[in-house]
This record gives structure tokens, C-alpha cells and sequence, in this order.
């Protein structure tokens, strides 16, 4: 493993090297450019560092920032993917501090290593501004940009909670552990059943965000003989692969599916009534604010430090409105 | 179980009378790991009063098909001293580009699994053909494609999960004939086929031969480089193949689908005793080595072992199943 990492990452470091060889270059001809035409019209430069381009809702993400780039004529976002890996991002981070960007955007890969991130752009005056992911310690970036993972937690457990008449067996359904949206989405759902006194975990185990991983555990949980009233899930994929290993046992009827994130796909089997629950985070909104406000940090504009964009609860009932905001 | 094997048997016996110690030695040599997936098997009966049932020992099965069926791929290439990385990546490109080919009411089903294999046997030929002609190793061929793979599928679909995908095509995947899942079915007929090509064939004989010893297969004028091309393609349609399965199986193409398998795949192999210096493995090791991970992944699950102690568990049990296994090759 260590080997194949040492691999990797020297494959992806030669390629950023390249990468960002070619990236000044660009940069280098398009300020000559303006510089003749006008001494003014100089474009702000945003950098902004990406986890995961792999990750289908930091996709999403990545649209809100992309769209209101395009809106934005005199401003310059570059995007680069830390693929999971928190020290690929701090080198990236210094990149963007080297290349001197006018403000970065950051979504921290993990919320230990993020802190020093944030310092390295403090140290060189550049604004950055923290989408998404939250630490101890994000009031020293210039802004933060977000929603709060443990009220998606609890927002979904206590929908949960009212349809099951708040009793019964759970069975929790975790992300990959140790991840920030996992440990607090799971903080959340454990701190509603407490204030059940009939309700309890019976199983809880990982599917690592992954619907056909998820789809092994249950059908692993449905062999186990425990009976199970609710399958709380971290995030939609692995919901809906709890729904088919369900379904395919034919014991769809008698468990309650939830979710999290409102996915496309999810929203299709929310409308069939197959999953019961999920949580809207806004994507889009999260890009567009992350972006939005890190334009105007860069052009020494005042910014509010927490920006919160709400979680929205996704039930049969209101389905439709947000079927809308994909299409 | 392999040819290797039974060679070193035949020596012994002409060399020594069979003696009962032997005897029981050859038993172990041949029959470890199976022994040790017994064993794990009423380990957990006894914990979980749920594990030996016919409904869960099929589920164990069916959830091992696709890494399975990757890793008797992986096992021929690592026979060769070769490697295969990219089989998960390869799963992910085949799955987003053969459901884009499976809506219903558009091709039909043989459609979009014709161009899975195919494109799963292309990126396997490339494979082959980059590590026999430009004589590139193995680990950095298969590792170039893993990423680019890998990026293709994202590109191909966008970054996100293609679904909509017509009951003919999803069959492969959730269908069962005779109470049978099919793709523990397909799973069983590569099983078959594959033990066949490899100990029934020429293109066998030479795969070990080429594992044992490259040099001396060249020079008793086998066609190495050809012989390569095949063993990476043969890899690579299974990948295919087994994209296809876990596509059909989730009901969507997923670009981010098979993290990770190719590893899964090599330590299936591996605990079915497949020599990482090449010359010795089978195929019928290497189911068993699936097995043995299959059924540590359920039973961890019945038994609701928390996930940090799972992944301990499950990185003590291959180590130790692998110790276990080489004492008794340096015993005999």
C-alpha cells in the first residue's frame, strides 16, 4: 500500500507540475494582454482546491461555482482535485499562494489538516475562504461557507423518529468513518434516539458512501435475524442500496429508509415512496456562496465570517420543488 | 491443486516410500486454506446462530462474484509474475458506458454487454501489449491505466451515476435461475472455463512456464509476447465482465464503483496461495481466498463488529491465513 501510494502520488505530483508550468505560462500572456488594452481591466485570479472531483455532490458543488463563474466575466477560477489526500491539498495550497491567486477557495480534504492550510494563505495575505467542511479554528479564514453536518443528522433522525411514533429498532448506516460529515451526521442520529427511551441501535456498521457496499450490509444486516425498524443512513447511495437489498427480500414495507444529500437518483425514489426521508444540502448554493464570497474578498470588499446556507428536510410532500432544482 | 504442485508431489514419491506424516502433510499442503475456511465457517456458526443458512451462505456468494471474478483474472497475470491495478478502474469505465447502453426500450440486452466485454478485453490488450512490446513492468502499465481508467469513466458520464436501466439488463445482475443468483452462475462458469484454460490447455502449460521462468519459456520457443497480450486481455474482459455484474447488481453505472477491488482481487489470490514471484496458483485457491474474505465481511457484519474493529480484524485474518499457509509450504 505504501508503495502504491509513493507511486501515485509521484505520478500526480509530476503531473501538477506540469500542470501548473503550463497554468503560469497562460497566466503570464493573458495579464500581457490586458495590460495593453487597459491598466485596469485586470482579471481576478481564484484558486480554488477540490477534495474530491470523483464525489458525485462535490460535483454538484463544483456546478454552483462553475455557473457563477460564467456570470462573472473579469474573474478567473482555476480547480484543482486533491483526490482524498490532505497533504496533495496543502501542496496545492501552497501553489495557489506561490502562483499568488487573488483569493482561494478551500474545501479541506479533512478538518485536522486544515488549520495549517488556512495559515499558509493568512501568512501570504491572500483571503481564503472555507466551503463545506468545518473546524475548530475556521473563524482565522477570511469566511466560512456551509451548512452544519449534525443538523442533517438530526433533522433526518427526527423525521425519522415521528413516523416510527418514536420507538423502535435503528440500524445506522455509516460514510467512511472518521470523515467530518460521517462522525457528525451520526452525532446527530444518536442524539435524537436519546431522547427516545424506545428507541435504540441495534446495528451499525460502514458502507463507505458506496451504494453496492451498501446494499452488501443490509442484506448482511437482514441475514443477521435482528429486527430492524429504520435504516438510517449517512448519505442517499447507500440508502438506496439498502432499499434494493430490501426490496429484493421483499421487506421494503416494513423498514424505514433515510438518507441524506437529495441526490437526483434519491429524489426519484423519494417520489416512488421508497425512501422516506432525506436531507437537502444545497450544492449549488454552497459553490455559488463559496465562490461569491471569496470574489468579493478579493476585490477588499467587507465579508460576513459564517454564511450558512440551511439543510432542507425532502419527504414525499415536497419532492417535486426539488426534482426542479436539478433540472 | 496445480500442476507445480503435483510435479513436486510426483518427485517425492519416487524419492521415498509414502509415509503416513506425508501423507497428511500432502492433505494440508493441497487442502490449507480450504481447511481454513472451514474452520472461519464454524467459527462463525457458533457466534452467529444466523450465518449457516442457505439464504446467507448464497448471499455470501453473490456479494463475492465481482471481486471473484476480478481476481481469477488478477490470479492468471500474477502466475505470469505480473499485476493487474486497474481491474476497479476498468469496472468503473465498463459500468458507466455499458448502462449508457441498457435503457430500456434502446438496444437490447446483449447491447450493452457485448460492449462491456469488448471494452473491458481493449483495455486489457492494451495492457498486454504496452507490457510485452515496450517491456514496461507490469506494476506501472497496469497503474497508468488504473488512473486513466479511472478518469475516462468520470469523463464519460460526467462525474455522475447513469441509472434507468431496462429489467432484461438488470436480470445479470438481481435475477436467479432455480433459486440460484446469476451471478454467483456466472461467477461458477468462469470458475470453470478458466481452470480449464489453465490446466487443460497449451496456453496453461505456458502461463506457468512463463511464471516460472520467463527466460527458459523464451528460449523453448514460446511466443511470450503473445502470450502476455492474451493473459492481460483475458484480465481485462473479466474486469469487463464483472462490471457489467455489479452494474446490473446496483441498477446503475457508477463512475466511482470499484475502489479499491483490484486490491481486494490480489489478496483473494493470495490467500488462495497465488506466488506473488509468479510459477504457482489456482484457480479453485483463489475462489477459496474470495470466500475466505466474503466470509469475514458477513460474519463481522452479523455479529455488528464496530467498523474501526472490522478493518483490524479483517488485516489480522489475511495475515495470518497467509502465515499459516506459507509455514506449511517451507514444512513440506
Amino acid at each position: 500500500m505504501m508503495f502504491l501510494k509513493r507511486w501515485i502520488s509521484m505520478v500526480v505530483l509530476l503531473l501538477l507540475t506540469m500542470f501548473i508550468a503550463v497554468g503560469c505560462s497562460e497566466k503570464q500572456q493573458t495579464s500581457g494582454q490586458t495590460g495593453k488594452q487597459s491598466g485596469e481591466n485586470k482579471k481576478v485570479v481564484i484558486g480554488a482546491a477540490l477534495p474530491d472531483f470523483d464525489d458525485k455532490w462535490l460535483s454538484y458543488l463544483q456546478d454552483g461555482m462553475k455557473e457563477y463563474a460564467k456570470t462573472q466575466p473579469d474573474v478567473e477560477v482555476i480547480y484543482v482535485d486533491a483526490m482524498n489526500d490532505a497533504n496533495k491539498q496543502l501542496s496545492q495550497v501552497e501553489n495557489f499562494v506561490q502562483q499568488k491567486v487573488d483569493a482561494i477557495v478551500l474545501i479541506p480534504v479533512d478538518t485536522v489538516s486544515a488549520p495549517e492550510m488556512v495559515d499558509k494563505a493568512n501568512q501570504a495575505n491572500i483571503p481564503i475562504v472555507v466551503v463545506n467542511r468545518i473546524f475548530d479554528g475556521v473563524d482565522k479564514a477570511t469566511a466560512y461557507v456551509g451548512s452544519e453536518s449534525i443538523k442533517a443528522g438530526v433533522m433526518q433522525m427526527e423525521e425519522v423518529a415521528k413516523i416510527l411514533g418514536g420507538k423502535g429498532n435503528i440500524a445506522i448506516m455509516n460514510g467512511q468513518m472518521g470523515q467530518e460529515a460521517q462522525i457528525k451526521r451520526t452525532e446527530g442520529n444518536k442524539e435524537v434516539i436519546k431522547k427516545y427511551p424506545n428507541m435504540k441501535v441495534v446495528l451499525e456498521g460502514t458502507a463507505e458512501w458506496d451504494r453496492a457496499k451498501g446494499m452488501s450490509l443490509m442484506e448482511n444486516w437482514l441475514n443477521s435475524g435482528k429486527k430492524i425498524d429504520a435504516v438510517v443512513s449517512n448519505n442517499d447511495e447507500m440508502a438506496i442500496g439498502a432499499i434494493m437489498a430490501l426490496e429484493a427480500a421483499g421487506k421494503l414495507n416494513d423498514v424505514v429508509v433515510a438518507g441524506v444529500d437529495a441526490t437526483p437518483d434519491a429524489l426519484e425514489y423519494v417520489k416512488s415512496g421508497k425512501l422516506k426521508v432525506t436531507v437537502y444540502q444545497n450544492a449549488k448554493g454552497q459553490g455559488q456562496g463559496g465562490l461569491e464570497t471569496a470574489i468579493k474578498a478579493a476585490k477588499g470588499e467587507k465579508v460576513e465570517k459564517f454564511n450558512w446556507i440551511p439543510y432542507e428536510l425532502v419527504t414525499k410532500d415536497n419532492v417535486e420543488e426539488y426534482i426542479k432544482k436539478w433540472q | 491443486m496445480s500442476s507445480q504442485v503435483s510435479i513436486v508431489n510426483k518427485q517425492k514419491k519416487s524419492k521415498s516410500a509414502v509415509s503416513s506424516k506425508e501423507r497428511v502433510s500432502r492433505i494440508l499442503h493441497k487442502y490449507g486454506m480450504l481447511m481454513i475456511l472451514i474452520g472461519l465457517i464454524i467459527l462463525m456458526s457458533f457466534l452467529s446462530p444466523t450465518f449457516l443458512t442457505t439464504g446467507n451462505l448464497l448471499n455470501i456468494v453473490r456479494q463475492m462474484s465481482v471481486v471473484g471474478i476480478v481476481a481469477i483474472g488478477v490470479t492468471i497475470v500474477i502466475i505470469t509474475t505480473g499485476i493487474d491495478l486497474s481491474s476497479g478502474s476498468v469496472i468503473a469505465l465498463v459500468s458507466v458506458v455499458a448502462a449508457s447502453f441498457a435503457h430500456p426500450d434502446t438496444y437490447p440486452f446483449f447491447v450493452p454487454i457485448l460492449i462491456g466485454l469488448g471494452l473491458g478485453l481493449l483495455t486489457g490488450v492494451i495492457n498486454g501489449t504496452i507490457i510485452s512490446k515496450a517491456k514496461i513492468a507490469p506494476f506501472i502499465v497496469t497503474l497508468g491505466m488504473m488512473t486513466a481508467a479511472r478518469g475516462a469513466a468520470l469523463l464519460f458520464s460526467d462525474g455522475r451515476p447513469i441509472g434507468n436501466l431496462s429489467d432484461s439488463f438488470k436480470f445479470i445482475g438481481q435475477g436467479a435461475v432455480f433459486g440460484i443468483p446469476v451471478p454467483i452462475i456466472i461467477f461458477a462458469f468462469v470458475g470453470v472455463i478458466s481452470y480449464i484454460l489453465l490446466n487443460k490447455t497449451k496456453f496453461g502449460k505456458y502461463v506457468y512456464a512463463i511464471g516460472g521462468n520467463e527466460h527458459a519459456a523464451i528460449i523453448a520457443g514460446v511466443n511470450v509476447d503473445k502470450y502476455k497480450v492474451f493473459v492481460y486481455g483475458y484480465a481485462g474482459l473479466l474486469s469487463g465482465l464483472a462490471g457489467i455484474v455489479l452494474t446490473s447488481r446496483i441498477s446503475s453505472g457508477q463512475p466511482t464503483a470499484g475502489v479499491m477491488y483490484e486490491l481486494d482481487a490480489i489478496a483473494a489470490a493470495v490467500i488462495g496461495g497465488t506466488s506473488l514471484a509468479g510459477g504457482i496458483g489456482t484457480i479453485g485457491g483463489t475462489i477459496v481466498g474470495a470466500l475466505i474474505i466474503g466470509v469475514m465481511n458477513n460474519g463481522l457484519d452479523l455479529l455488528n463488529v464496530s467498523p474501526y474493529w472490522q478493518q483490524i480484524l479483517k488485516g489480522v485474518i489475511i495475515t495470518v491465513a497467509v502465515f499459516i499457509d506459507s509455514r506449511k509450504n517451507r514444512k513440506s
